[in-house]
């Protein structure tokens, strides 16, 4: 054995503390990290995570005013005390050392600091300028799900209400939208009807296109204690791809991209074949309807879409299934008749409850609407729904991508209560919000993808972009970031850290981060989140929401932003929560909020709401149903007939892969708080391809050489992983897309689902060099 | 493969226990005698070379505070893996279990695994991750507060208190005992099992509460 000197002195060490076992050396103790002087005892506090749309509570050790230490808030139910690593090491991200503290003006084509007031100034002039040369509909606000409740309720106030714009977008756009127009239309409101609770309720669960074990970790954790003390839990992971979720589960079941909807219509089919239809449930509670088919893609600019939904009868949706029989759907999917007859058992099985879980794999699908209708399906056929452990579940990957984009309605076409294009919606905004009638513009413009495009062509002229990384994350990267850069567009940016978004920016404002201000998060179970404002921001760090406020005041709106930077928060949700004054949304009050380690809507006389639509749980539900689908006016879930259409882009002689990408569990999307934080960037330090081992052999490449990935729109060069985290079946590639060294979206194809207009990230066609 | 390797080591070590007990039995049998030790002489010093140190000691001797606190960001953050790790967690998430649920002497790293004190935990990488970089992708100005100082009794020679949060880490048998223990935190009377009748929190990372009776 060969001992250096590092060694020989740690040895030394050690045999000395051996020799003396027993005795301790008070006082004696060798952190590796530097220490605040002089802190002794630590004070916690609560707050949600800042990371994932599990929504774990946290609670954050300070001292002196800084954040030290972090440990899982046993008093919230959604983790019960436990977090994942990227919630117990999230406070480091504070304090990277290139934090933004001062706001910068591009001066000369170069950025300078500026006092915060002077960039305000610039930001309120050019707003108005802009409005004046080029219309109302010119400006724009891009923000996010990672937006606190405040931030988007004022974004959509200033923007919508003052400004008369309906360009206001969030990213959660392209992570939620399909989830929403899913629950639209089988439901006519948004949102689970269930709750976490489900997990210890459910017997079996199936993952849809989701790899939980890495990015709904602790939910996940969950899943397999309750396996581990009920033992008959059955967890199946069906996906496109072999990740740690298929390894935990009992079986991994793989299909081809975009053929979910053969699987889940083939399910529904031998569902109603063996006679395990809930006839019953579905008599009273459900009506079928189908809609237009061949939908399109919207590559193209300006597209338009408009679903035209049309009754049918049972015998007319049956035989709409006859395309669906699991040997029909076996040659589409690849999935063998067997395993989907498996999967169709256990849905139909009456004596166990199923609970589906999905998240970006059936949202981030050009047919991500369709998707979610065809598993809402499967548990309507079933009667399996909104009864404990009985939950088609969508999870958000935001940590508000509810709270503050779906209820707050930070989209075009919505407001906090109800869309734009009805009147009665807009009336209400417009009393509450102390606005002269006819302020709110009925016509939706722009979703994500079309905004970015409008940039590029030139129809909107000014962006302000907070909390978020577009020019990591908008697929077909390369056309928005030109867009972005083009002569005469102002790009405002609001962040933490320098992206490759403040890049492009011509304002640059340095944000609050996470508890440096007061707020609110609304996690995937309707649970709203109170944080207090726990530790002081560095330099002239502001909050995003008081941003928007000093812009507003600035462009004259003083009477609708009245409120002290003393107690604004508590203010605004007040006054946010009277949109939301009926049994099926009510908000619980701030005092509530702040009291307790967050709280779940509909929080009715003092309770909340944990199944949503069953009469014994929701005090919403008409007396004397047992359940009552209230979102639609008869009371009724729709039951959908979709057909399975192909992806926008599929592997062809030239291009023969498919593109996958997503997350890993130690990073954040565009990775700009992750990467800073050492132990995650040190476990994940860059991006790479994973690749099937038949693949890599015949492109002859090994772990670690470099690979080409070619699209239509662009191309990569990055490292191979084979036999890694995950392994891709033939014909796929993955990417994680959190690297900026590694842009995967200059790649991606910018195609969507035309009801949600949601990208799909998880399909497009490439091939692969040798580099 | 590792497996097989581990419980390989497993026998090693007993078979090096055993062999202390032989060595022993003759002595005892004829005092001053060396029977048969002289003759085998050779062959026991080389089988002694080979034997490692930790399984001729009880333990390995790697872990001290310092390691300990090397693999943390601040006093009660999930550790990272100071190991190389097959990136897939493969085995249904049981992996690390197999040496970390119960502990033991793992030959191919010459250690005894340290045992986990919430083994009902099985998505092990949900907190605990390897290290692949050497450099940071930027700076941080992270700073945390001192770990709790050790032996911090009230009285002299009363028992010192417990001084970290019990969360994840209310079993004690598994990180103060055994052969992977870190040598200043190991106790020598964990014989009497119920520490907590000794031992009571006082939480370095909790502010100190003093008791006032209300009224
Ligand atoms: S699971 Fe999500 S919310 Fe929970 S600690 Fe991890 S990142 Fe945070």
């Amino acid at each position: 054995m060969k001992l250096n000197r590092r060694s020989f002195i740690k040895s030394a060490a050690v045999s000395s503390a051996v020799a003396t076992a027993g005795s301790i050396f008070p006082g004696i103790s060798f952190a590796d990290w530097k220490r605040v002087k002089g802190a002794y005892g630590i004070t916690w506090k609560k707050a949600p995570c800042r990371f994932c749309g599990t929504g774990c509570g946290v609670l954050v050790g300070v001292t002196n005013n800084r954040a030290v230490a972090v440990k899982g808030d046993p008093n919230c139910s959604v983790n019960k005390g436990l977090c994942c690593v990227k919630g117990y090491h999230s406070v480091q991200a504070l304090y990277g050392r290139d934090r933004l503290k001062k706001a910068q003006i591009r001066k000369n084509g170069k950025m300078v600091e500026v006092p915060i007031a002077e960039a305000l100034d610039v930001i309120a002039a050019k707003l108005k300028e802009t409005v004046k040369k080029h219309g109302k509909d010119s400006v724009a606000m891009y923000g996010s799900g990672q937006w606190t409740i405040p931030d988007g309720y004022v974004a959509s106030k200033l923007f919508k209400g003052c400004l008369g714009t309906n360009n206001v977008e969030a990213n959660a756009r392209l992570c939620m939208a399909s989830a929403v127009t899913g629950f639209m239309t089988s439901f006519g409101i948004d949102e689970p009807m269930g709750c976490y609770e489900d997990i210890e309720h459910a017997d079996v669960f199936i993952t849809w296109g989701n790899n939980m074990a890495e990015m709904h970790p602790v939910l996940f954790s969950r899943m397999l204690a309750s396996r581990k003390r009920k033992k008959d839990v059955t967890i199946i992971d069906l996906a496109t791809r072999t990740t740690r979720t298929s390894q935990a589960a009992d079986r991994s079941i793989l299909f081809k991209p975009n053929t979910d909807l053969a699987v889940a219509n083939a399910i529904c089919y031998e569902i109603i074949r063996n006679g395990w239809m809930d006839k019953d449930f579905v008599k009273k509670h459900t009506t079928f309807h189908k809609g237009k088919t061949n939908i399109g893609y919207g590559t193209e600019d300006h597209f338009k879409f408009k679903d035209k939904p049309e009754n049918m009868s049972f015998a007319e949706y049956k035989n709409f299934l006859e395309d669906y029989t699991p040997e029909k759907a076996e040659r589409i999917s690849g999935v063998s008749a067997r395993d989907i007859k498996y999967m169709a058992s256990l849905y139909g099985d009456p004596t166990k409850k199923v609970t589906s879980f999905w998240c970006m794999g059936m949202n981030q699908h050009v047919r991500g609407t369709w998707i979610n209708n065809l598993v809402y399906n499967i548990h309507l056929l079933t009667g399996k729904i909104s009864t404990p452990g009985n939950s088609p579940f969508s999870l958000t990957g935001q940590p508000s991508a509810c709270g503050t984009v779906r209820e707050v309605g930070t989209l075009t076409h919505k407001l906090p209560y109800g869309v734009v294009m009805k009147e009665k919606a807009r009336k209400k905004a417009e009393k509450i919000w102390d606005l002269p009638a006819g302020s709110i513009d009925p016509k939706p413009t722009y979703h994500t993808v079309e905004m970015f495009r409008a940039l590029d062509r030139g129809d909107i002229r000014f962006m302000w972009i907070q909390v978020t990384n577009p020019m990591i994350t908008m697929p077909n990267l390369n056309r928005y970031r030109n867009g972005a850069l083009k002569d005469d567009r102002f790009i405002v940016v609001s962040d933490v850290y320098p992206t490759p978004t403040t890049d492009v920016a011509d304002v640059i404002l340095p944000a609050s981060m996470w508890i440096e201000q007061e707020g609110m998060y609304g996690n995937s179970e309707r649970r709203t989140q109170h944080f207090d404002e726990i530790v002081p921001g560095p330099g002239d760090t502001m909050s995003d929401t008081w941003q928007i406020i000093e812009v507003a005041r600035r462009l004259g709106f003083k009477k609708q932003f009245p409120w002290s930077q003393k107690n604004y928060i508590g203010k605004i949700w007040e006054e946010y929560r009277r949109f939301h004054d009926n049994p099926k949304h009510n908000m619980a009050p701030y005092e509530v909020l702040k009291a307790r380690s967050g709280v779940q809507w509909p929080f009715v006389n003092g309770k909340e709401t944990r199944w949503r639509f069953n009469s014994k749980y929701d005090p919403a539900c008409k007396k004397g149903s047992d359940f009552d689908f209230y979102g639609k006016k008869d009371g009724k879930a729709w039951i959908w007939a979709r057909p399975y259409e192909p992806a926008a882009e599929s592997p062809d002689q030239e291009y023969n892969f498919w593109l996958n990408t997503g997350r890993v569990i130690e990073h954040w999307h565009s990775g700009s708080m992750t990467r800073r934080i050492p132990i995650l960037h040190n476990a994940v330090p860059e991006s790479y391809v994973e690749l099937n081992p038949e693949d890599a052999a015949n492109l002859g490449v090994v772990n670690g050489e470099l690979v080409k990935i070619i699209s239509r729109r662009g191309s990569i060069t990055m490292k191979a992983s084979i036999n890694g985290r995950g392994v891709p079946p033939k014909g796929m590639v993955f990417v994680p897309f959190f690297d900026e060294d590694y842009k995967i979206n200059e790649v991606t194809l910018d195609a969507f689902c035309p009801i949600s207009k949601q990208p799909d990230y998880k399909k497009c066609a490439v091939r692969l060099e040798k580099a | 493969m590792k497996k097989a390797e581990n419980t390989r080591g497993l026998v090693h070590g007993l078979a090096a226990i055993c062999l202390v007990g032989l060595m022993a039995l003759p002595v005892m049998a004829a005092p001053g005698i060396p029977q048969g030790f002289d003759a085998n002489g050779e062959k026991i010093f080389k089988r002694y070379d080979k034997t490692p140190l930790a399984a001729t000691t009880g333990t390995d001797g790697k872990r001290n505070l310092n390691s300990y606190y090397e693999l943390r960001q601040y006093p009660g953050s999930p550790p990272m893996i100071p190991h190389d790790v097959d990136p897939s967690f493969s085995s249904k998430g049981l992996k690390c279990l197999s040496c970390h649920e119960k502990g033991g002497y793992d030959s191919s790293k010459n250690a005894y695994a340290p045992v986990t004190p919430h083994p009902e935990n099985e998505l092990c990488f949900q907190c605990h991750v390897p290290k692949h970089a050497k450099k940071l992708f930027r700076e941080n100005n992270w700073l945390s507060i001192a770990p709790p100082k050790l032996g911090i009794s009230e009285l002299a020679g009363s028992p010192p208190p417990i001084p970290h949060s019990l969360q994840l880490r209310e079993d004690c048998i598994a990180c103060h005992t055994g052969p992977a223990a870190v040598a200043e935190i190991r106790v020598e009377h964990a014989s009497r099992g119920n520490c907590r009748q000794c031992h009571v929190p006082f939480i370095s990372t909790a502010p100190a509460k003093e008791f006032k009776r209300k009224n």
